[in-house]
């Protein structure tokens, strides 16, 4: 087995022996000494999901976080030099975490701050210019058959729980002791200029934002979100798409 | 048009009213737009402005982790605060996880 | 094993040093921290460089680089890697090595630079820098991995001295002696961390002054200045851990000068990465770099010799 192979080995592993081979000038034993990496990849790598994931932090606690990401930290270290990306399967994690069951909604809490860590980097796009549009209604018997471009940074969360409105009162927006976490909501994240908006979605508009975001054609996206919802606001949602700048192209298939 | 998308999308005069409509409301300033959406950002954290995630340094801590072998710790966090911090299906029982741990 | 050098003299020379004038500036720098992007753009403090960590720059679009961009337009850049893992005993990440060369294109950095070091092993990244043994089986492959590196980003490469908490037995060569090969063997520059070397010296009894005049002084690029934690060994003794998150201690201020006073006034970082003060606290700290840079200049060497 190769040196790297031990010494990483060990360092992921509280319980493995201090590789052998290790030594210190004054002969002390080199176990304490080893502990300062073991310690600056565990506690480095928690503070990475610390960052990534604050109000799932601030929802159990520090303790509790720090804790359940050093379990993780261990079972699944980052498999990219990109930190950026790391996490990415903590959501699931926290899902099956025993110790966190009390807290049904953390884990799609969490899928919210990975999504905002996504969005915040995503690649750059304009928004569709109204001179565009104006030119799709031009043809207005084409619209059902149009296909919308997503901004890079767009995703849809739908849960059972109150995503956004726990998120938004970990930010100073509202009163966390007015939340019912257990009020399904659905939330558009998407980056707006530098700053990424999560935005709370009306019944319907989960299925719009989606139904675009996946490539439907433009009137087949509408019709599912007026199936979801009688009260389903289609002018109101393709506005505040059109507002944030989610909207990048238009297309038109070409007739087959 | 095939006959199957038209059996499941919107008209195509819905459609115009609708986005000819949504057009001139997302032109128009913030202040009037639609104020049943409810839209969050950071701002209200200054130094939160570039909250990227995690970054990658090259230094060492001299934070220490203390690991115990044994899972001592339950949730004790803003949770506690929510309108209904236990769930009506069972699941929130923070006390009796709390009873459980010793 | 331990090292035994002779105490450099410290009869002053003329400054060593081999210039580039393609190179950073003859300057302090600042390390690029996302808190401080609009209060640089607003303020434009008077500093020689910024410094970024490649990896958290290997993203699509967004604020980073919207922000890094301007910031490029005004300031000379250096780029520094920590996720190459150049003493890895397996191969290279060759994607990782073609999105770093995209980034040197579309930044065009005056210095691209890594670390003597490991951080991946078995497709896991620990996001810390490992140590290596120095011997002949870790020389050859260094060299290889350095080689690859420079032939791909099509530039020389400054690599990094680390800071070390434990040492190998199967060492055969002295951490100097080792870096000098490197250097020799493969033509790149060295990025002499003045943190480190006081940190190794501390960690390993060994006198920083004589190990940084047994390094290959005419090939240092960069500076690098930070601080550090202490803690205790098991017996004990000061086993002192690089944190980027204190002040420049005095001990490594007067280290610095002894380097200067060989190198002649050379590219200086300020390193921060933990707790992170106000942008003003750091560009104080580069000043006070500044002046020192200032009085190594040749003429002064003169006026005082």
């Amino acid at each position: 087995m190769s040196d790297q192979r031990l010494f990483a080995a060990a360092l992921l592993d509280p319980d493995a022996p201090c590789p052998a081979g290790l030594i210190a000038w004054n002969g002390s034993d080199p176990a304490r000494r080893f502990a300062v990496y073991r310690n600056n990849v565990v506690v480095s790598l928690i503070d990475a999901l610390a960052d990534t994931f604050p109000v799932t932090l601030e929802l159990v606690g520090e303790e509790f976080f720090r804790a359940m990401a050093g379990v993780f930290v261990r079972i699944a270290p980052p498999g990219s030099v990109l930190l950026v990306e790391y996490g990415a399967g903590f959501p699931d994690f926290i899902e099956r975490f025993e110790p966190a069951r009390s807290v049904p909604y953390l884990a799609d809490v969490a899928r919210l701050e990975r999504l905002r860590v996504r969005a915040f980097h995503a690649a750059d796009a304009d928004p569709i210019s109204p001179e565009r549009i104006a030119r799709a209604l031009a043809n207005p018997e084409r619209l059902p058959t149009l296909r919308v471009t997503c901004h890079p940074s767009l995703s849809v969360l739908r849960s059972d729980y109150a995503v956004a409105s726990l998120w938004a009162a970990h930010q100073g927006h509202g009163d966390l002791a007015q939340v019912d976490p257990f009020v399904p909501e659905s939330a558009l994240v998407v980056r707006v200029g530098l700053d990424v908006q999560v935005i709370a979605l009306p019944s319907g508009g989960d299925a719009l934002a989606a139904g675009l975001a996946d490539g439907l054609p433009l009137g087949q996206a509408a019709a599912l979100a007026l199936a979801a919802s009688e009260d389903f606001d289609l002018t109101a949602q393709l506005a505040m798409l059109l507002r944030v700048g989610a909207l990048t192209a238009l297309a038109q298939p070409t007739e087959t | 048009m095939s006959k199957s998308l038209t059996s499941t999308a919107l008209s195509a005069t819905a459609l115009s009213l609708a986005l000819s409509t949504a057009l001139s409301l997302a032109a128009a300033p913030a202040s009037a737009a639609d104020h049943q959406e409810k839209c969050y950002g950071v701002a209200m954290k200054g130094k939160n402005d570039c909250a990227a995630g995690p970054g990658t340094t090259c230094a060492g801590t001299s934070k220490t982790d203390h690991q115990g072998s044994a899972w001592k710790y339950v949730p004790k966090g803003s949770c506690e605060k929510t309108a209904s911090p236990t769930s009506p299906t069972g699941f929130g029982q923070l006390a009796a996880f709390k009873e459980k741990k010793t | 094993m331990t090292m035994q050098f002779s105490h450099g003299s410290s009869a002053r020379g003329a400054p060593v040093r081999r210039t580039h004038p393609d190179g950073l500036p003859d300057r302090a720098g600042l390390g690029l921290k996302p808190q401080h992007f609009a209060e640089i753009l607003a303020t434009g403090p008077d500093l020689g460089f910024f410094e970024i960590h490649a990896e958290n720059y290997l993203v699509a679009g967004g604020p980073f680089h919207h922000y890094l961009r301007r910031i490029r337009d005004r300031y000379p850049l250096s780029i520094h890697g920590v996720g190459l893992s150049i003493g890895a005993e397996g191969p290279l990440d060759a994607t990782h090595l073609d999105r770093l060369a995209a980034l040197l294109d579309r930044y065009e950095p005056q210095s691209f630079s890594e670390h003597l070091a490991w951080s991946t092993h078995g497709g896991a990244f620990f996001n810390d820098l490992l140590p290596l043994p120095y011997n002949l089986a870790t020389l050859n492959r260094v060299c290889d991995h350095v080689g690859q590196v420079q032939e791909r980003l099509r530039r020389r490469i400054l690599l990094e001295n680390p800071a070390t908490y434990v040492e190998f037995a199967a060492s055969t060569l002295d951490e100097a002696a080792f870096i000098t090969e490197v250097v020799r063997r493969t033509g790149c520059g060295l990025l002499l961390d003045v943190n480190n070397a006081y940190v190794s010296g501390v960690n390993h009894h060994r006198d920083p002054q004589a190990y940084i005049a047994a390094l290959p002084l005419s090939e240092v690029g960069e500076i690098h200045l930070a601080g550090f934690a202490e803690d205790r060994d098991a017996a004990g003794a000061p086993l002192l851990i690089d944190t980027h998150g204190a002040p420049i201690a005095a001990a490594v201020w007067e280290l610095y000068a002894f380097a200067l006073e060989r190198l002649g006034p050379t590219p200086t970082l300020i390193e921060r990465d933990n707790d992170i003060p106000p942008l003003p606290v750091l560009v104080a700290e580069a000043r006070c770099a500044e002046r020192w840079i200032g009085s190594a200049r040749p003429d002064r060497l003169e006026v005082s010799a």
